[in-house]
C-alpha cells in the first residue's frame, strides 16, 4: 500500500510540469504533447523533420505548440475528439492552406517568383509536394523520386520523356527541378535561372551562352524551345521537326524585298534543296546558336 | 524509496524555465502566431539521441551487354550503356548523435564505372551553423546519328558531319552560414565543362569539307550573398560572376586530300583541301547582381520584387591556316592557301526585373498584379584580316563588322482568384505583352542588314479548380491570345491553350489521374499561313492493394497528335511551298511489383514492366524498353538482385538507324 502511494505521488509530481505548461498556454491551446497522446505517429514524424524547430525554438513563437501552428487551437478538438473542431489544412482551398505555410515561409528567397508560378495560379498547394508530417525529408531530393513526384501530375510531360531523344530524366540522371523552379521564376515555364537572369539551360550548356558577336536572334528572343523539344522528341537533337531544313525554313521564308513583318529572310538561291548538302542547314551553318566570328554562322 | 521517487518525480520541475508572460489574451488565429513571448514547457528534444551513425545502402554489380544488333552509333547516341563491373549506386546517411561537427551527412551516388552518366551528391548540415551541398555529374555526350548530317550518304559514305564524342562535367558547391537565423551569408560555385572530339565542317566559298575537331569549354560561376529574413520582409542581395573559356580546333593533317561535300568541278577545276588548322580562342567573363524582395506589410498584402542584372562579355581570337585548291566566289578566283586572323568581342548588358503584389481585400478573394520586364542589348564587333595566295601572289583582305541585337520585353498581368466555396476556386486574368526587337549589322551588306519588329499580345486567362473531396480534384484552365505583332512566323499569334487535370482516389489503394492539353495557333498573315494544332491526353493508374504487401501496379498511357502546316519559299526557285509536319504518338509504361507473400524475411521481390513509344507521321519511330528485376534477400544486410533490360529502336524511313540489344545486370546490395 505504501508503495502504491509512493508511485501515485511520483506520477503526480512527474506530470506537474505538463500541467504547469498547460496553464502557460494561450486560451484554447493544448500543446503538442497533448496532440501526441492520440497522434503519436505524426508527432514522431514531425520530431524528425525540420519542423521540429517550431516546437523547440522559442523565437518562432510556437514553442511547444508546433501542431497548433498549422492546425489552430486544439482544445475543443482534444476535449471532444471531433475532427470537425480542428482546422485541417487538407480540406482548405489551396490558397488558404498555403497562407498557413507562408505565414512562416513567405519571406524567403524561395518564394520571390511566386506570382509567376503556374503552380500558384492553378491552386497547387505547398502540401502537394511537401510532406509536412512525414519523418522523411519535407521534399524528396533524389532525382528519381523528384521526377516521380512531378510526373504524378504532369503525365503528358512525363510521356514525352519516353521518346528516344530526351534529357536523361527517366534514367534518373537529371530531375525536373534541374530545369524548372517549382516555386516560380521570372523565366517562362518556370525555368531555372543562370547567372541572375539568363535561362537555366546555360547552367549545363555553357558553350551556348555567348554573348556572341553574331547572335542567332531566336535563341535570345524565344529561347532554346524555338527549335528544341526539351522534354523529348522522336527527332534527333530533340528538334521540333524531323528534317533540319524545315526547322530553319519555316522561319527563313520572308522575301527581303517584301515589307518584313517578322524576322527571318529566305536563303540565297544557291541553296538547292534537292542537294543533300542543303537538306541539313547545320552542315554549313554549324554555329547555329551564335557565332563569335562569322556573320552567317558558318564558323 | 519514497524519497527517491519524490526526487525523481520532481526532476522535471527543476528543469523548468520560469513561466514567461502569457500570450495575448485574444486567441491568435493559426495563421497569425502571437508575439514570441508565450513560453511553455521545454519540450523534450524531438531528435532521438540514439540515432544510428550510419544508415543506407551500397549497390555493386556487373553488367553484360549482349551486343548491339543494328546501328551501334545510334545505340551509343541514345543509350550508351556498356559491359563491365559497376558501382551502381549508394545512398547513405551519417549521423552524429553528439552533433559535434555535423548533424547529418547524406551521400548519394549513382552509376560509376565507365557509365554514360555518373553522379554524386553530398549534403552536410549542422543546425543553425551551416548547410553545405555538393553535386557532381559526369555525362558522356555522344552523338553520331548516321542520318543527321550526312550529305555524302548517297555516295556510300556514312559520316555524321556534326557529330561529337565528349564528356560534360557539371559541379556545384553551396554553403549557407547560420541557416535559420535572420541573416544568412551564403557562397556558391558552379562549374560546367566539356571536352572531347568529333567531326565538323570547314566551310569555304566553293566547297565545304568535313574535318575532325577537338572541343573544350568551361564555365565557372562564383557567387556570394546574404539573405535577411525577418518576420514581415525578406531581402536577398547577391553578387556573382562567371569565367568562360572555349577552345575548338579544326584540323586536317598535311599530306591528305579532302574533296569536300561538292564533287562537281568549278571552271573545270576540282576543289580540295590539303591541310587545315583553325583554332578558336574564346574567353569571357561576366558580373551580375541580384536583389530579391518579399514583404507582407499588412495581413492583406504581399509584395514581391526582384532586380536582376548581368553583363557577360566575350573576347575571341581566331586563327586559321589552310591549303588546297580553293575558290573565292565573290571575286571568281582560285587560291592555294589562306591565312586568317579574326579578333572579335561582344558584350551583353541584360536587365530583368519584376514587381508584383497579392492583395486580399476580403476572405476568398485574391487579386494579383504583376509587372515583368526583360531587356538585353548585345553589341558585337569583329575585325578580320586575311591573306590569300593567288597564283603565288598574296592578296590581302580585311573586314570590320559590328552587330547589334536588342530585345525589350515586358508584360503586365492582372489575375483575380475567387473562392466561390471551400471546394471551388475561380480564376480570371488578363495579360498584356509588349516588346520590340532589333537585329542589325554595320556596314550594311548582304540580304538584310536590319530587322526590327514589335511584339503586341493580348491574352485572356481563366481556370476553375473543383475539389469536392480530398480524394477528387478537377482543374481546367484556358488561355487565349491575340497578337498584332510577333517576332517570328512560328511564334504564338492567335492561339488557344487548354489544360485539364483530374485526380481521383476512390480507394486508399487506388488512384487514377488524367491530363489533357491542347494548343491551337494560327497566323493567317499572307505568306505565312501557319496552322498548328497539338493535343495530348494521358491516363495514369496506381493500384496497391493491402499496402503493396503482395503486389502493386502502376501504368500510364498517353496519346499525342501534332499537326503543323506553314508556308515557306523554296530558296532555289522562290516558289511557295508548304511545310507539313505530323507526329501522332502512343506512349505507354507499366510496372508490376510482386512480393512473395510467404517468404517473410527472405521474401523475393519481382518487378516487371517497361515502356513503349510508337509514332506515325513525319518520322515514324518505335522504341521499346521492357525490363524485369528480381530481388532476393540473402541475409539481414545483403540482398542479391538481377535485372534484364531490352532496348529496341526502329525508324521506318531510316531502317539502318535501328538497333536492339539486351542488357543483364546482376549485383549485391549491402545494407549495413
Amino acid at each position: 500500500m505504501k508503495h502504491r502511494h509512493a508511485v501515485l505521488l511520483g506520477f503526480v509530481l512527474g506530470a506537474a510540469p505538463f500541467w504547469v505548461a498547460a496553464q502557460a498556454l494561450p486560451p484554447g491551446y493544448i500543446g503538442s504533447q497533448t496532440c501526441n497522446g492520440c497522434h503519436e505517429d505524426i508527432y514522431n514524424g514531425i520530431a524528425k523533420s525540420p519542423h521540429h524547430l517550431v516546437d523547440t525554438d522559442k523565437k518562432r513563437g510556437w514553442d511547444g505548440r508546433a501542431c497548433e501552428a498549422c492546425h489552430g487551437p486544439g482544445q475543443k478538438h482534444a476535449e471532444s475528439a471531433d475532427a470537425t473542431l480542428i482546422q485541417n489544412p487538407g480540406k482548405l482551398t489551396a490558397a488558404a492552406a498555403d497562407k498557413i505555410c507562408l505565414n512562416c515561409h513567405l519571406n524567403t528567397p524561395t518564394h520571390v517568383g511566386l506570382l509567376e508560378s503556374s503552380h500558384a495560379h492553378n491552386q497547387i498547394s505547398c502540401t502537394a509536394c511537401h510532406k509536412v508530417h512525414s519523418s522523411e525529408p519535407l521534399v524528396v531530393r533524389k532525382a528519381e523520386a523528384t521526377n516521380k513526384l512531378c510526373a504524378s501530375c504532369h503525365l503528358n510531360e512525363w510521356a514525352q520523356f519516353q521518346r528516344p531523344f530526351h534529357h536523361k530524366l527517366p534514367e534518373g540522371d537529371m530531375s525536373c527541378v534541374d530545369c524548372h523552379n517549382p516555386h516560380g521564376s521570372i523565366r517562362p515555364a518556370m525555368l531555372q535561372i543562370f547567372a541572375a537572369n539568363e535561362p537555366g539551360c546555360f547552367g549545363c550548356h555553357g558553350d551556348k551562352r555567348g554573348p556572341f558577336t553574331f547572335e542567332h536572334a531566336p535563341v535570345r528572343f524565344q529561347g532554346c524551345q524555338a527549335c528544341h523539344e526539351p522534354h523529348g522528341s522522336a527527332n534527333p537533337r530533340m528538334l521540333i521537326r524531323a528534317d533540319v531544313r524545315f526547322v530553319c525554313l519555316e522561319c527563313h521564308a520572308n522575301l527581303p524585298s517584301a515589307p518584313v513583318k517578322v524576322m527571318g529572310v529566305v536563303p540565297p538561291s544557291f541553296h538547292d534543296l534537292r542537294s543533300p548538302v542543303f537538306q541539313n542547314c547545320t552542315v554549313c551553318h554549324q554555329k547555329i546558336h551564335g557565332s563569335h566570328v562569322d556573320r552567317n554562322l558558318l564558323k | 524509496m519514497k524519497t527517491l521517487l519524490v526526487i525523481l518525480g520532481s526532476l522535471p520541475l527543476l528543469a523548468q524555465q520560469p513561466p514567461a508572460p502569457t500570450a495575448p489574451a485574444t486567441m491568435p488565429a493559426p495563421v497569425t502566431p502571437p508575439a514570441p513571448a508565450a513560453t511553455t514547457s521545454d519540450a523534450p528534444s524531438p531528435v532521438p539521441s540514439t540515432e544510428p551513425m550510419f544508415s543506407g545502402w551500397i549497390d555493386l554489380g556487373y553488367r553484360w551487354q549482349t551486343g548491339v544488333g543494328g546501328s551501334l552509333d545510334t545505340y551509343r547516341s541514345i543509350i550508351n550503356l556498356g559491359s563491365g563491373p559497376k558501382f551502381l549506386g549508394t545512398d547513405f546517411t551519417l549521423s552524429d548523435p553528439k552533433h559535434r561537427w555535423f548533424d547529418t551527412i547524406q551521400v548519394r551516388a549513382d552509376s560509376w564505372g565507365d557509365e554514360p552518366s555518373s553522379s554524386v551528391h553530398v549534403e552536410a548540415k549542422k543546425s543553425g551553423v551551416y548547410d553545405f551541398n555538393a553535386d557532381y555529374r559526369d555525362f558522356a555526350y555522344f552523338n553520331f546519328l548516321p542520318t543527321y548530317a550526312d550529305p555524302l550518304f548517297s555516295q556510300g559514305i556514312v559520316l555524321n558531319e556534326q557529330s561529337f564524342d565528349t564528356r560534360r562535367k557539371i559541379a556545384a558547391l553551396s554553403l549557407d552560414i547560420r541557416p535559420g537565423h535572420w541573416w544568412v551569408p551564403y557562397f556558391g560555385w558552379d562549374h560546367d565543362s566539356s571536352s572531347g572530339d568529333g567531326a565538323t565542317v570547314f566551310v569555304t566559298d566553293g566547297n565545304n569539307y568535313p574535318v575532325p575537331n577537338t572541343l573544350r569549354d568551361s564555365t565557372d560561376l562564383y557567387r556570394a550573398g546574404v539573405r535577411f529574413e525577418k518576420r514581415h520582409f525578406h531581402v536577398t542581395l547577391e553578387e556573382g560572376g562567371t569565367v568562360f573559356k572555349s577552345d575548338q580546333n579544326l584540323y586536317q593533317n598535311p599530306g591528305s586530300t579532302n574533296y569536300g561535300n561538292f564533287s562537281s568541278a568549278i571552271f573545270g577545276q576540282t576543289l580540295d583541301l590539303t591541310s587545315l588548322l583553325a583554332a578558336y580562342g574564346i574567353g569571357g567573363s561576366s558580373a551580375y547582381s541580384k536583389a530579391l524582395l518579399t514583404a507582407n506589410p499588412a495581413s492583406w498584402l504581399n509584395i514581391y520584387g526582384q532586380f536582376l542584372y548581368s553583363q557577360p562579355n566575350t573576347n575571341v581570337h581566331y586563327q586559321q591556316t589552310n591549303t588546297g585548291n580553293l575558290y573565292l566566289q565573290s571575286q571568281i578566283l582560285f587560291y592555294s592557301s589562306e591565312q586568317q586572323v579574326i579578333n572579335a568581342a561582344a558584350e551583353q548588358p541584360h536587365t530583368a526585373g519584376s514587381l508584383g503584389a497579392e492583395i486580399r481585400p476580403f476572405k476568398g478573394l485574391r487579386i494579383i498584379e504583376n509587372w515583368l520586364t526583360d531587356r538585353l542589348h548585345d553589341a558585337g564587333s569583329s575585325a578580320a584580316l586575311g591573306t590569300l595566295l593567288v597564283t603565288g601572289s598574296p592578296l590581302a583582305m580585311s573586314s570590320l563588322i559590328a552587330s547589334t541585337l536588342v530585345s525589350n520585353y515586358s508584360q503586365e498581368s492582372l489575375d483575380v482568384f475567387f473562392d466561390a466555396s471551400s471546394k471551388i476556386t475561380l480564376h480570371g486574368g488578363y495579360r498584356y505583352v509588349w516588346g520590340d526587337a532589333l537585329y542589325a549589322f554595320l556596314p550594311p551588306a548582304g540580304l538584310v542588314s536590319s530587322d526590327q519588329e514589335q511584339l503586341r499580345q493580348n491574352i485572356g486567362l481563366g481556370s476553375v479548380t473543383y475539389r469536392p473531396a480530398q480524394k477528387l480534384s478537377v482543374t481546367g484552365e484556358v488561355e487565349g491570345g491575340s497578337s498584332s505583332g510577333v517576332y517570328f512566323r512560328t511564334s504564338l499569334y492567335d492561339y488557344q491553350k487548354v489544360r485539364a487535370q483530374v485526380h481521383y482516389q476512390p480507394l486508399q489503394s487506388l488512384s487514377v489521374s488524367a491530363d489533357f492539353t491542347l494548343l491551337n495557333n494560327q497566323n493567317p498573315l499572307a505568306g505565312t499561313n501557319y496552322d498548328y494544332s497539338s493535343s495530348q491526353g494521358s491516363l495514369s493508374l496506381y493500384w496497391a492493394p493491402r499496402a503493396s504487401k503482395i503486389f502493386d501496379i502502376q501504368g500510364n498511357y498517353s496519346r499525342s497528335d501534332l499537326r503543323s502546316n506553314i508556308g515557306y519559299l523554296d530558296p532555289g526557285t522562290l516558289s511557295p511551298e508548304v511545310s507539313r509536319y505530323r507526329d501522332n504518338a502512343n506512349t505507354g509504361s507499366a510496372l508490376v511489383d510482386i512480393a512473395w507473400p510467404h517468404g517473410k524475411r527472405f521474401a523475393p521481390k519481382l518487378a516487371a514492366g517497361g515502356s513503349f513509344f510508337i509514332s506515325t507521321g513525319s518520322r515514324p519511330t518505335s522504341y521499346y524498353q521492357p525490363q524485369a528485376k528480381l530481388w532476393l534477400p540473402l541475409g539481414k544486410h545483403v540482398s542479391w538482385f538481377s535485372e534484364w533490360r531490352y532496348y529496341g529502336y526502329g525508324e521506318a524511313f531510316y531502317l539502318y538507324e535501328g538497333f536492339r540489344t539486351h542488357l543483364v545486370t546482376t549485383g549485391v546490395r549491402f545494407t549495413p
